[in-house]
Order: C-alpha cells, then structure tokens, then sequence
C-alpha cells in the first residue's frame, strides 16, 4: 500500500514561501513524475513527503494515516538521490543491506534478501565492491537495490538519471519502469526532463513556483494543456505560442501550436514566412521560420528528408483540429 | 631523454637533500652507538674521541639492555604515549562532534578550543603542576581544601552529621610523587594536543556528505548508528593522521618530564638518552636506535588497529 495525500501543505524558509498552500493525491501504485523549471519545488516537496523537510503547515497522510509528525524511517518510503548517496565505506552488499541492518533483520535473511535484489539489477559480480569502484549506472542500481530490499510503501526518487550519460539513461529509464510493472508500489520521480516524464508516467504533476499547474496523465497534459504555461513546457519542441491578430481570429487572446502540428509547404499556406535555421535530425527536421505575425520564430516539424534552407521563403499551415486557445490569463478556452 | 628521466632527475636534488638530512644523523647515531664513547673519563682518555678503534660492537646495547632504568623507561614512554592518543582521539572526537553543529557563539567557543595549542610545552607543565595540580597550592588542593571543609561542616550538622561522619577525610594527590608523575604528565599533554586533534577532525566533518546522512535517516539509522557507520568510518583516515603525528611527538617528550619529575620514576626513552649523554654517548645512542625501533613499531601497530576496526 503507499497512498499518499498531501492537504493545504506549505513550506518556507525564513521569510520566503517556497510552497503555497498545496493539495494532491497520489493514488496507491501509481507512477507520479514531478516536473517543472529548475527551482520551482519538486525536490523541496519529494523532501516534505520524505520526512527529511518540516512542513510549514498542513498535513501529510500515508495510506490513511496523518503521517505528518512520524520521523522518516517510520513512514516506510524509500529515497533514490541524484548523487546516489552510497555509504563510500562499505561494500555494495553492505550498503544493500544496510537499512535491514537498521532494522535488525537476522543475517541470514539479509543476505537472502540482498542476493535477491542484486540478482534483479545485475550486481552479483560487483557485490564486494566499494561504491568508488563502480560505474555510474551500477551506482545507480544499487541506490535502486538499497531502497528495493526495504520493500516501501512508495519509492521517491530526486532526479535518479541526471548524472548519466544519454544512453545509460535510456536503459535506466526502462530498468525502472520495469521495476514499477514488477513491484507495483507507488513511485515518485522528481525530474526535469520531459522525455522521462512522459515516457514513465501514470501521472505527471507539473510545478511552477511551488504551484501545481496541471495534474493528468501524460496524453492528457499533451492535448489539453490547462494553461499557457503546461502548454509551453510539456512537448518537444516547445509548442508555439501566437499573440494578436491571428489569435483574434479564434476569438482568442493566445492561440498555441505543437511544432509537429503544422503543414509546411514551398507553394502556398495560411502563413509566409523565411527560414531561418533548419535542424537535421535524420528522422525530422526542425525549421525556425521567421517573418511570421505575433510569434518570432516559429518552429516547425516537417519530415526528415524536406529541402529547405536557411532564407528560403515557406508558407506554414496549422492543422484546424489541433490549435490550443487561451484567455487573457493564460487559461485554455475549450 | 625519456620523458621519465627529467623530473626524476630535477627532483634529485631534493631527495638527497633529504636523504642527507635523515641518514647522516641516523648514520652517526649508529656509528656512536657500537663505539665507545664518553666524554669525560680520566682512566682512558682515548675513549673520549670517537673512533673506530674504540669499537664495542653490541657492547652499548647490552649495556643499556641492564640498565636499571631501560625497561621502565620503555613501559613509562608506551604508557604515556598509548594513554595520551587514547584521550586524545577520544575527546577530539566527541567536542569535533559537539561544536560541528550550527550554535551561537561558535566563533569564540572554537578560538577557546583551539588556544591550549599554541601555549609553550614547558609553560604548559609549569602551569599544570603548579597552579592546577599542586596538593597544597594549586587548584587540586584548594578544591579537595574545600570540600573538607564542607565535609567538617556537615560531620558538625544536626541530623545529617552522623551519616557524613562516615565519610573519609579526602586525601589531594601528589602529582610529583614516583607512582603518580606520568599521570600528571598524561593529562597536561592531553589538554594540550586535544586541540589538534579537534581541529583536525572538524575541518573533516565539514566535508562529510549530508545526503549519506539522509540516506541513513530514511534506511532507519539513528544518531548512534550514522555516528558509528558513517561519521566514524569517515574519521578513520584523520584519526590516522592525528595518531601518526602525536605517536611521533609524544614519544619524544621531554620538557614535561623535567619539570614535573625530573625525571623521578617517570623516565621516558628520551629522558634517559638525556641522562647517558651527560656522560656516555655510546650508550645514550643506543637508546636511540632503540626509540627509533620503539617509534617504527608503535605507529605501524597503532596504524593497523584503526585501519582495521574502522574501515568495515
Ligand atoms: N535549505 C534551503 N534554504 C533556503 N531556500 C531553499 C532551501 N532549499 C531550497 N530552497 C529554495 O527553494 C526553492 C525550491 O528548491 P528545490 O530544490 O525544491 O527546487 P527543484 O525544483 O528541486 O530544482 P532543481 O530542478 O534545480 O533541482 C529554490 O528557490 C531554492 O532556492
Ligand atoms: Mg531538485
């Protein structure tokens, strides 16, 4: 079980809120990812469920029970840190079982459940290994093993990925999906990169300034961004966001378009403009064109193999279905 | 030229500079130490210089072997210096510990800590046996003055007089006496280097990573335990240090020794060197060849036992 709610929760330090007032719900098993810009809370509140930050005020249940109060190792969450955190002292199979250590499991049974672990993250051959003699990624899964064995109610991870190299990444990011398909326990990952985001999640969370602006399942927050700012940071490339007359047209103080949305054509279209620059991704290429009305540049999907360059003049076509609108304040108009 | 041989070759120099500076002492020391040599003697004048032709191969080292004083010697130094890193690691420990927390007052607290250091060893011994720990006229004889004083007056009370007319009249201890002189040499140095080692183990803790700390709190350690598996393991290497240093400084003392004692019951390897170069080098070398054995084997035992109960 690891149903985790979270009622009018503040955090400040000092003089400066950090988190206004905030309610959410993370229902037992479910993949939450806490994404938003550098700053903006989501290691503060992944600490505050952790236990390891006082709340300001409000409160914190777990599975029901007002968990506000209860020390951190009683609340039964295991942490992932960004930094790993391994004890540098002890072997791998020492640092696994360390929290059973903690919990004064007999021996035997540690070693079992340390075997166990290991065998499902492939460290077997690195068991009598110090963390400095491992790579990144093996420092990571014993991070990951270290809060497996301890079987948690939930596991919090503060941007597990970042300190690894794009290709271990991806593996990572699978391996702990996997993990979540296996264990079914309740998980929630701090990150700000948008492809984990939208890859891992059941639910994504999205912070500005401690604020929750959008609360959906991955899809959802793609075809249905509340405002202009969920909008603008979930999708890559960054959706396009166009002010004044053309918005007008749509009864509209905004009008926003995903990249991959939009028609290029060399012949004729809504909008004309010049190419500024093309990136060539193989499988897309991404052109900024310029010269367009209310957003400078526009950026654009098209296909991987279309031939343009730098200051050749395109028309641009959105498609009708996909245009996002949005209210004076930034709100979406359905 | 290699690219090996150039900084090989201009380090030379400083290596032999070294070299120099360690074996020609060490060399002559040996050299004193399997010749006769003394400085003054009227029956054989020649052993006065020393020269090969005075050789006494292991004759010094037999010598001071049976000297009454050689084993006393040997025990008195282990006692003060295994006694004096004990303390000193212990509390270096505990107050780096203490004050590594956040309070106000810090600054000054840590100057305080810090000052025993800089005070001169033979003003430090002359403060502690005189002012401190004199039976009559230091601090130890006026307290236990006091408290007999006390003890007089509740033995004269109404109703709780017969219950303190049970208790012994307290006796202050003479820290010059034969029996009691090493001890009174183990505390001042303990307060005098307790310092160092406090210094050398704080500047360690700032260093240690706050995130194992948390780690440890979510795996359930508490303070004890992220004290003992992750604070202490983290210290093993500065204890090392602090260990190393002291050993080599403490098993060297003197000024100390002279003045609480001179030297009475409480001689240490170094003191009687002292005591034979009034007159026989020889022999005052073969002490020293000694206490260069003593010294090698102490730090390379005390070494081992920290590497060991430290590091898992
Ligand atoms: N101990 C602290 N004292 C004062 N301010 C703090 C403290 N910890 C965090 N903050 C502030 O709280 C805000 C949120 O910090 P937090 O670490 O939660 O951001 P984040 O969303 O995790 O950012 P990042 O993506 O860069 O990790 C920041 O503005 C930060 O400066
Ligand atoms: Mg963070």
């Amino acid at each position: 079980m690891g149903r985790i709610v979270l009622k009018n929760v503040t955090k400040s330090f000092g003089d400066t809120q950090v988190i206004p007032p905030l309610d959410l719900t993370i229902e037992d098993g479910e993949f939450t990812v806490f994404v938003g810009p550098s700053g903006c809370g989501k290691s503060t509140l992944l600490r505050m469920i952790a236990g390891l930050e006082d709340l300001t005020s409000g409160y914190i249940e777990i599975d029901g029970n007002d968990a506000t109060q209860v020390p951190p190792s009683e609340r039964g969450l295991a942490m992932v840190f960004q930094s790993y955190a391994l004890y540098p002292h002890m072997s791998v199979r020492k640092n696994i079982g360390f929290p059973l250590r903690m919990a004064k499991m007999d021996q035997a049974e540690i070693d079992q459940k340390v075997e166990t672990a290991a065998q499902s993250l492939n460290l077997m051959d690195y068991l009598d290994r110090k963390p400095a003699d491992l790579s990144g990624g093996q420092r990571q899964r014993v991070a990951i093993g270290r809060a497996i064995v301890r079987e948690p109610a939930a596991f919090l991870f503060d941007e597990p990925l970042s300190n690894l190299d794009a290709a271990l990444r991806v593996g990572m990011r699978l391996e702990i999906g996997e993990l979540h398909e296996r264990l079914k326990t309740t998980m929630i990952y701090v990150t700000h990169d948008q492809v984990e985001a939208m890859t891992m999640a059941n639910k994504i969370v999205v912070l500005q300034a401690g604020v929750i602006e959008q609360v959906g399942s991955p899809l959802e927050l793609y075809h249905k961004p509340r405002n202009k700012f969920v909008a603008g940071f979930i999708g890559s490339p960054k959706m396009n966001l166009i002010e004044g007359a053309e918005a007008a047209k749509h009864n509209a103080h905004t009008i926003g378009v995903r990249p991959e949305h939009i028609e290029v054509s060399t012949t004729g279209g809504q909008w004309e403009g010049k190419v500024g620059v093309a990136e060539h991704l193989g499988s897309d290429t991404f052109i900024h064109v310029h010269g367009i009305d209310g957003c400078d540049p526009m950026t654009v999907r098209a296909a991987g193999d279309v031939a343009v360059k730098h200051g050749d003049t395109v028309f641009l076509t959105p498609q009708a279905q996909n245009i996002h609108k949005f209210d004076q304040k930034g709100l979406r108009i359905e | 030229m290699s690219d090996r041989k150039l900084p090989r070759l201009l380090q030379t120099p400083a290596v032999l500079l070294l070299l120099v500076w360690m074996l020609i002492p060490l060399g002559m020391t040996l050299y004193f130490s399997f010749i006769r040599y003394v400085l003054n003697n009227l029956r054989r004048p020649e052993w006065t210089t020393p020269s090969l032709s005075n050789w006494r191969g292991f004759g010094n080292y037999e010598f001071v072997l049976n000297s009454k004083d050689f084993l006393l010697a040997i025990q008195n130094s282990l006692l003060i210096v295994c006694s004096i890193l004990f303390l000193t690691v212990i509390l270096g420990v505990l107050i780096a510990v203490l004050i590594n927390k956040a309070f106000a007052g810090q600054g000054i607290v840590r100057v305080l800590l810090i000052s025993p250091f800089f005070v001169m060893p033979a003003v430090n011994a002359v403060l502690w046996i005189n002012m401190i720990l004199d039976p009559v006229l230091g601090l130890q004889g006026i307290a236990v003055g006091s408290i007999n004083d006390l003890l007089d007056a509740l033995r004269a009370a109404p109703l709780v007089g017969g219950f303190f007319s049970l208790w012994p009249e307290l006796e202050p201890i003479s820290f010059r006496a034969t029996q009691t002189s090493a001890y009174a040499v183990i505390i001042m140095v303990t307060w005098q280097w307790t310092p160092f080692a406090v210094l050398i183990f704080m500047t360690s803790l700032q260093s240690e990573d706050q995130q194992q700390k948390e780690a440890a709190v979510l795996d359930g350690a508490g303070t004890w335990s992220q004290f003992r598996f992750l604070t202490l393991p983290h210290l093993a290497r500065p204890i090392a240090i602090v260990v190393m240093i002291q050993a080599i400084f403490h098993l060297s003392l003197y000024a100390e020794i002279e003045i609480v004692s001179r030297g009475n019951g409480n001689k240490n390897l170094p003191y009687l060197i002292g005591e034979f170069a009034n007159n026989n080098i020889g022999a005052a070398s073969a002490t020293g060849i000694f206490a260069v054995i003593l010294a090698n084997i102490v730090a390379i035992f005390l070494l081992r036992m920290i590497g060991k109960s430290l590091m898992e």
